[in-house]
């Protein structure tokens, strides 16, 4: 093969990654600032391992299409069975960099990768991001507040609930994205008002300098070793976090999303055996070592294991009889200034691109078991999380009248755990 | 809330009226505050606690907690806690704030007075924090007993109990105990010990029949402060349990800003509840006050 300035940058930015003396959003930056498109820097992160360099071959595939939106198109399309005809995505470009504008709600750069999707976004059309540093930390409700008050955003980021909520209320557009087929039923609405773009599930953050015996599933928490180590993320019937710790022990003991009784009932249990602790599983009372197994989302858990950088030493694991997980949805508003750039936006967010550096940013994206089947999810990477297959078993939880009948059993059983 | 005029105040009946009425416009803002902050809410309450929060029917549902044995725990438990961290904030406050004054140095009363004022006020998240450190599962006090051969937890002792919480109060109890004993063990003029001594009387004599007399409705008085203090603490409580030790106030926390467990009305209940003990309390400390009050005024 011919010497090629592009590919040998490309080589010298993948080995330093590989090495460890770049992290993953600094070689992506790399990429981006190379003038590659989206899918093909995404062909290049998944050859990319810890444990190979990519093959010229891969390399060449992907630098071999110019980086131009046509070009972005073309290959997007390639990529995916379901992805929109290239004509259709090329005129939405085309439509969306008419508009000019994009205006996002409830999109804050420092949560699950952000930063690194809009570097994305601006690198491959150039269109101008806005709101973000008004409206960036908006929780749903404001968000909804401001679509339906200011009629300025575009697009949000919005817990389940809230999805549901702005479609009742008109407030949503439907719009379904090229990858829609691939995104689980139960996922998406299916008018299209809302679709999941990622999700957490609920995880062990476990202490293994203070806990010497392995943390694999529910009933292993009852061990009497584990006298005052086991703690939940706060009160689970104020935070979110905890109620579904609770929710998802019913997994495994005969319950689930239809049921959480057996998920209290279990927490009694614990609570009984001297093993749940009062103190909160926050990052303090882990890194100090006050709660020496941690129940709660696995990015959270991922994130204090990465502060703790070893002291203490934290494993992350998704216990084997499965957890909950929770998803967040994207939005279009009804009345979207730019309704192009809003469109344009879903198809950037559920590429394979966007969806691994959602990965990169511990959340799961809303195609991870779809992205894992292809062997698109770079092996660095995967080091880094709990492993795949533990996902199996993790159960999505989007019917909010679910999440209102188990709030209510839990308001009368939670006082049994805590009175009794 | 009425301006009284003492009889001390009164020249002709016509200047006492106007300076009366003068005494009532002063006394104003403090009425507004109180009725704003103290009246109107606990009106309120008052309603709320008997009517539906949806239909807004008048009914005693609100109260039917007072049958159901588990949600009375809360009060159980707060009764206790306040009890204990009463009974051991009394007895080593008072001994402290006694050692304080027979020391007759300026120096080291001035000391503990200021040391007492910033660990009276010392309390919330913060405490529970500096607590977890030193006495949690993995504090290190808890840590360095360990390595003494004194196993806390495996003793089946939890920061996070009604026990655990009750070392947490006594931290501000104490020294408000010191804070408000001192005074009165201060006024105890030494001419009446001289005067009794003068008379014959032993030292368990006087004790008993001048300074624990005197004394006495100070100290119970202290102690109704206290208690109810402890009974209305949240935040530390909060802080430190995240709601696994139901308290009272923490219950009424959740009813009204949990997601799950929203039932303000219930909350309203709770809280006449509450109020009912604090004002026993307080009203309680008024009343020994101002007998008190005769004898201990400089």
């Amino acid at each position: 093969m011919a010497y090629d300035p592009l590919l040998a940058r490309i080589d010298q930015l993948s080995g330093a990654f590989n090495a460890g003396q770049i992290d993953r959003r600094q070689f992506l930056k790399g990429l981006v600032g190379l003038g590659l498109s989206l899918p093909a820097i995404s062909v290049i992160v998944a050859a990319c391992s810890t444990a190979a360099t990519p093959s010229p071959a891969a390399l060449a595939s992907a630098t071999a299409v110019p980086a131009t939106a046509s070009a972005a198109a073309a290959s997007l399309a390639a990529m995916s069975p379901t992805a929109m005809a290239t004509a259709d995505l090329t005129a939405l470009i085309a439509a969306a960099k008419a508009e000019g504008d994009i205006y996002q709600t409830g999109i804050p750069p420092e949560w699950v990768n952000y930063q690194a999707i809009f570097d994305l976004w601006k690198q491959d059309y150039g269109i101008p991001i806005d709101g973000t540093a008004t409206e960036g930390e908006y929780s749903s409700g404001q968000e909804l507040d401001s679509i339906k008050n200011t009629g300025k955003p575009d697009v949000g980021d919005v817990g389940i609930a809230f999805a549901v909520q702005a479609k009742q209320q008109g407030l949503s557009a439907p719009y379904k994205n090229s990858h829609w087929d691939d995104i689980p039923d139960n996922a998406k609405d299916a008018d299209g008002y809302w679709c999941c773009n990622y999700w957490g599930a609920q995880a062990f953050a476990v202490n293994t300098d203070a806990v010497k015996i392995p943390i694999n599933d529910w009933k292993d928490l009852l061990d009497p070793s584990l006298k005052n180590a086991v703690g939940i993320d706060g009160d689970p019937t104020k935070a979110n976090d905890s109620f579904f710790a609770v929710w998802s022990a019913a997994i495994a003991n005969g319950g689930g999303v239809d049921n959480i009784q057996p998920g209290i009932d279990f927490m009694n249990k614990l609570q009984q055996s001297g093993n749940l602790t009062a103190a909160r599983a926050s990052d303090a009372n882990i890194i100090s070592g006050e709660v020496k197994i941690a129940i709660k989302w696995d990015y959270l858990g991922l994130a204090v294991r990465d502060k703790a950088a070893g002291a203490p030493n934290i494993t992350v694991t998704i216990p084997s009889s499965g957890s909950l997980a929770s998803p967040y949805a994207d939005i279009i508003a009804a009345k979207a200034p730019h309704p192009n750039a809003a469109k344009l936006w879903q198809e950037l967010i559920y590429s394979d691109a966007a969806q691994l550096l959602f990965l990169g940013g511990y959340a799961h994206p809303i195609r991870y078991n779809v992205l894992n089947a292809a062997g698109l999810i770079p092996a660095g990477l995967a080091a880094k999380l709990p492993s795949a297959d533990l996902y199996k078993n993790v159960t999505l939880v989007t019917d909010i009248t679910k999440i209102t009948a188990a709030q209510a059993v839990l308001g009368t059983g939670w006082k049994i755990v805590i009175n009794s | 809330m009425s301006a009284t005029t003492p009889a001390s105040f009164a020249g002709t009946p016509a200047a006492a009226k106007r300076r009366g009425g003068r005494a009532a416009i002063t006394l104003l803002p403090f009425a507004v505050l109180i009725s704003l902050f103290l009246v109107a809410p606990t009106l309120s309450l008052i309603w709320g606690s008997f009517h539906d929060n949806k239909t807004g029917v008048f009914t005693f549902e609100n109260y039917s907690y007072l049958q159901h044995p588990l949600d009375l725990v809360p009060f159980k438990n707060s009764l206790e806690l306040s009890l204990a961290s009463t009974v051991v904030g009394g007895l080593v406050g008072l001994l402290i704030a006694q050692a304080i004054v027979s020391s007759r140095r300026p120096i080291i009363q001035e000391i503990a007075t200021t040391f007492s004022s910033v660990a009276a006020n010392f309390a919330g998240v913060p405490l529970a924090f500096a607590f977890i450190a030193t006495l949690g599962a993995n504090g290190l006090l808890t840590r360095q007993l360990l390595n003494a051969g004194v196993d806390l937890y495996g003793g089946g002792f939890k920061l996070y109990s009604v026990l655990g919480l009750t070392i947490v109060y006594a931290y501000w109890e104490i020294p408000l105990m010191v804070l408000v004993m001192l005074p009165p063990l201060q006024a105890m003029k030494p001419a009446w010990r001289e005067a009794a001594e003068i008379l014959g009387a032993s030292r368990w004599q006087y004790l008993r029949s001048v300074a624990i007399p005197i004394l006495m409705t100070p100290f119970i008085s202290s102690l109704l402060l206290l208690y109810a203090n402890a009974f209305g603490a949240y935040a530390t409580a909060y802080g430190l349990t995240d709601g696994f030790v139901a308290l009272v106030p923490i219950q009424i926390s959740n009813l009204i800003n949990g997601d799950i467990s929203f039932d303000p009305g219930q909350a309203d209940a709770l809280a006449i509840g509450l109020a009912v003990i604090m004002v026993v309390c307080i009203g309680g400390r008024a009343i020994l006050e101002r007998r008190s009050a005769r004898w201990l005024a400089r």
